[in-house]
C-alpha cells in the first residue's frame, strides 16, 4: 500500500458505489492542515457522500482516505478521531448541553477531572457556560449549533468535518456566525471540510472550494480562480449569482459573459430591448432581448438605461465553451 | 358528543362493576327491595381456595416473565432489521406480519406436545416462552418502526465519538426508546395476562393457574345457576393491576403510540 508524505488529508481516487449508482466517482483531493476546504455543489451530487467516507461512516467502494500519509480508508469512525457537525446537529435530545459533551469522553474511559475541564473550557470557548443544564430542545436553532460545534472540538479532533451547518439557521445568523466559524476552526492545526450547497456560505468561508456534480470533481481552487477562470460551463453557471450568461454567438461555440461585465452604450455592438427590470437597492438586474436571446446584465442602481440599450464588453472577461460536451475552449 | 363516546367505552366496565355488587336476586328483579347492594361476590372469589391472590400473583409473574424475554429478544432484533438494507429486509418484514397474524388455534396440539417433551407443563416460567413467541412478532415490528423514526445522524454522532454498538444501544438509542418500549411492554404484558387456550392445556395444578383459567372455573358448581356477580367480582379485581399499570405509564404509552405522527 503506498504511502504519501503530505501533511494533512489526502482523498485518492475516492469512490462510493450503492448498487448501480455512482455516488462518488474517483475524487482526488488535498487539504493541507488549517486549511478549510469547501464541498460545493446541488443535492445529490456527492459531497455529504465524500463526508461520510471520510468520517468512516459508510465503506468506501474504492481509493483511499490518508491523514498525514497514515491510510485510514478500513477504520472505524471512532478511531479515525474526526469530529463532524451534522446538518440536524445531531444532539442527543435526553441530555442536557454537558451530557451531551461529557457522553464521549466518559465512554473513552477519561477520568472526571479531565472530563470537567475540557467541557469547562469548551463552555467557555463557545459562550455556552449559562447554558449547561439546558436540553437541547430548550435551546434556539443558533445555541444548538454551537453545542455540536462544542462536542466536535471537545475531542481535539484531527480532521474536522461540517455538513451544511448552517443551513437551519435564518440568513441573518448564518451571516452572523461566519467569522466566528471561521474563528473557531480555521486556522489550526486540523484540516477542515465544509459541505455546503450555498455558494456565498462557500466563499465566505473557505480557502479553497472544490465544486462537484454527479460525483465528479469539476474544479478545485480559491474561490476567485473559480470564478474568473471556470474550467467547465457548470463551474461557470454554478458560481455567480444572477447566473453568467451563455449565448450561441457563433456555431461550435458558445460564449458566456457575467452580468456585471456587460456594458451598456451607444457605441456597443449587439443592440438590445429591455425586457424587465429588477431593482436590488445596491445594484439592479436588467433583462434585455437580444438577437441571441435574453442577456442579463447588472448595473448601477441609479443608471437609467439608456432607450436604446447596445452591449459592449471586453475580450479579457470572454468565456468560451463547447456547446455539446460544456469543455472550456481557447478564447 | 364527549360523553357520548365515555359513555359507550365505559358502559360495559361500569356494568360489570354494578353486576360485581348486586346480590344475585337483585341481577334479575326490576325492582329489587331493600337494599340490593353487596360486596358477598367479592367475599365468595376472595375466600376461595388457593386464595385468589394466588392467581394474581401467578400471572403477574408469567407477565412479567414473558415481557422481559420479549423484550431482550425484539431490541436486538428490531435494531439488526432496521440496519438491513435489500430484500432480505422486505422479507423479513413479511414473514414478521405473516408470523404476528398466524392464528394461534393452530398451535396448540404441537404446543402441547413440546411441553410434554420437554416436561414443561405445570411450570409458570415456561409459559412465558410460548407466550414470548407469540409476542414477539408484534414487539419487533413495533420496536423497528420505533427505531426507524430516530434519526440515523444520532447513531452517526454517536459512532463518530468512539461509542460501540452496547454503548450506542445503552447510552442513545434505548433511552430516546423509553415510550415505544413501555407501550410494547403493556402490549405484551396484556397478551400475557389475557391468554387462555396455552394456559389451559399447560398449567392443571390449582396453585398454578392465571387469572383467566381460575375465572372460567369459578363457574364450577352447578349447571343451572351461573354466578354472574362472582364472574364480575373476579373480573373487576383481576383489572385492577391492569389498570394501575396503565395508568403509571399512560404519558408514554400516548407519546409512544402517535411517534412520529407530527414532527417532534
Amino acid at each position: 500500500m503506498s504511502t504519501s508524505s503530505a501533511a494533512g488529508l489526502e482523498l485518492r481516487q475516492l469512490c462510493r458505489k450503492v448498487g448501480d449508482r455512482r455516488l462518488l466517482d474517483g475524487l482526488d483531493l488535498q487539504v493541507a492542515p488549517g486549511e478549510c476546504v469547501a464541498l460545493l455543489g446541488p443535492s445529490g451530487c456527492g459531497k455529504s457522500t465524500t463526508l461520510r467516507l471520510v468520517a468512516g461512516l459508510d465503506p468506501a467502494s474504492g481509493g483511499q482516505v490518508l491523514l498525514d500519509g497514515v491510510d485510514l480508508t478500513g477504520r472505524s469512525p471512532g478511531e479515525r478521531q474526526v469530529a463532524m457537525v451534522f446538518q440536524s446537529y445531531a444532539l442527543y435530545p435526553h441530555l442536557s448541553v454537558e451530557g451531551n459533551l461529557d457522553l464521549g469522553l466518559k465512554v473513552r474511559g477519561l477520568p472526571p477531572r479531565e472530563r470537567q475541564q475540557r467541557i469547562d473550557a469548551t463552555l467557555e470557548l463557545l459562550q455556552l457556560g449559562e447554558l449547561r443544564q439546558r436540553r437541547p430542545a430548550q435551546l434556539s436553532g443558533g445555541q444548538r449549533q454551537r453545542v455540536a460545534l462544542a462536542r466536535a472540538l471537545l475531542r481535539h479532533p484531527r480532521i474536522v468535518l461540517l455538513d451544511e451547518p448552517m443551513s437551519n439557521l435564518d440568513a441573518q445568523l448564518r451571516e452572523d456566525l461566519r467569522p466566528e466559524l471561521r474563528r473557531l476552526l480555521c486556522g489550526r492545526e486540523q484540516p477542515v471540510i465544509y459541505v455546503t450547497h450555498d455558494q456565498q456560505e462557500a466563499v465566505g468561508m473557505a480557502d479553497r472550494i472544490a465544486l462537484l456534480e454527479a460525483g465528479r470533481l469539476q474544479q478545485v481552487g480559491s474561490p476567485r480562480e473559480l470564478y474568473t477562470n471556470p474550467a467547465n460551463r457548470f463551474v461557470a453557471s454554478f458560481l455567480g449569482r444572477p447566473a453568467i450568461n451563455l449565448l450561441a454567438v457563433e456555431p461550435g461555440r458558445q460564449l458566456g459573459l457575467r452580468p456585471e461585465h456587460i456594458h451598456l452604450g451607444g457605441d456597443g455592438t449587439v443592440a438590445a430591448r429591455l425586457l424587465r427590470r429588477e431593482w436590488w437597492g445596491h445594484q439592479q438586474l436588467l433583462w434585455l432581448q437580444t438577437h441571441w436571446g435574453a442577456v442579463r446584465v447588472l448595473t448601477g442602481p441609479e443608471a437609467p438605461p439608456p432607450p436604446e440599450p447596445r452591449l459592449s464588453w471586453q475580450r479579457q472577461h470572454e468565456l468560451w465553451f463547447d456547446p455539446d460536451s460544456g469543455a472550456r475552449l481557447p478564447p | 358528543m364527549r360523553l357520548l363516546a365515555l359513555l359507550w367505552s365505559l358502559g360495559p366496565l361500569l356494568w360489570q362493576l354494578r353486576t360485581s355488587l348486586l346480590r344475585p336476586e337483585a341481577l334479575v328483579a326490576p325492582l329489587p327491595e331493600g337494599n340490593p347492594w353487596t360486596l358477598a361476590n367479592y367475599q365468595l372469589v376472595l375466600s376461595g381456595d388457593p386464595p385468589f391472590w394466588q392467581y394474581l400473583a401467578n400471572s403477574t409473574l408469567v407477565g412479567l416473565a414473558t415481557t422481559l424475554l420479549t423484550l431482550l429478544l425484539a431490541v436486538p432484533c428490531a435494531y439488526g432489521l432496521q440496519t438491513l438494507r435489500g430484500p432480505i429486509r422486505w422479507g423479513v418484514g413479511l414473514a414478521l406480519v405473516a408470523a404476528a397474524m398466524f392464528p394461534t388455534v393452530l398451535l396448540f396440539l404441537a404446543l402441547l406436545e413440546i411441553a410434554r417433551n420437554f416436561g414443561l407443563a405445570n411450570n409458570l416460567l415456561a409459559l412465558s416462552l410460548p407466550y414470548a413467541a407469540l409476542s414477539l412478532p408484534l414487539a419487533v415490528l413495533l420496536l423497528r418502526a420505533a427505531f426507524a423514526d430516530l434519526p440515523g445522524e444520532l447513531e452517526d454522532a454517536a459512532r463518530l465519538e468512539g461509542l460501540g454498538l452496547g454503548q450506542r444501544l445503552r447510552f442513545v438509542l434505548l433511552p430516546l426508546l423509553g415510550p415505544a418500549l413501555a407501550s410494547t411492554a403493556i402490549l405484551v404484558f396484556l397478551a400475557s395476562w389475557n391468554e387462555y387456550a396455552i394456559a389451559l392445556t399447560w398449567i392443571s395444578r390449582s396453585d398454578l393457574l392465571t387469572l383467566p383459567i381460575a375465572i372460567a372455573r369459578i363457574g364450577g358448581g352447578s349447571v343451572f345457576t351461573i354466578p354472574y356477580g362472582a364472574f364480575a367480582a373476579a373480573t373487576v379485581l383481576g383489572s385492577l393491576p391492569l389498570l394501575l399499570l396503565v395508568l403509571l405509564a399512560q404519558r408514554s404509552i400516548v407519546s409512544g403510540l402517535t411517534r412520529g405522527a407530527v414532527k417532534g
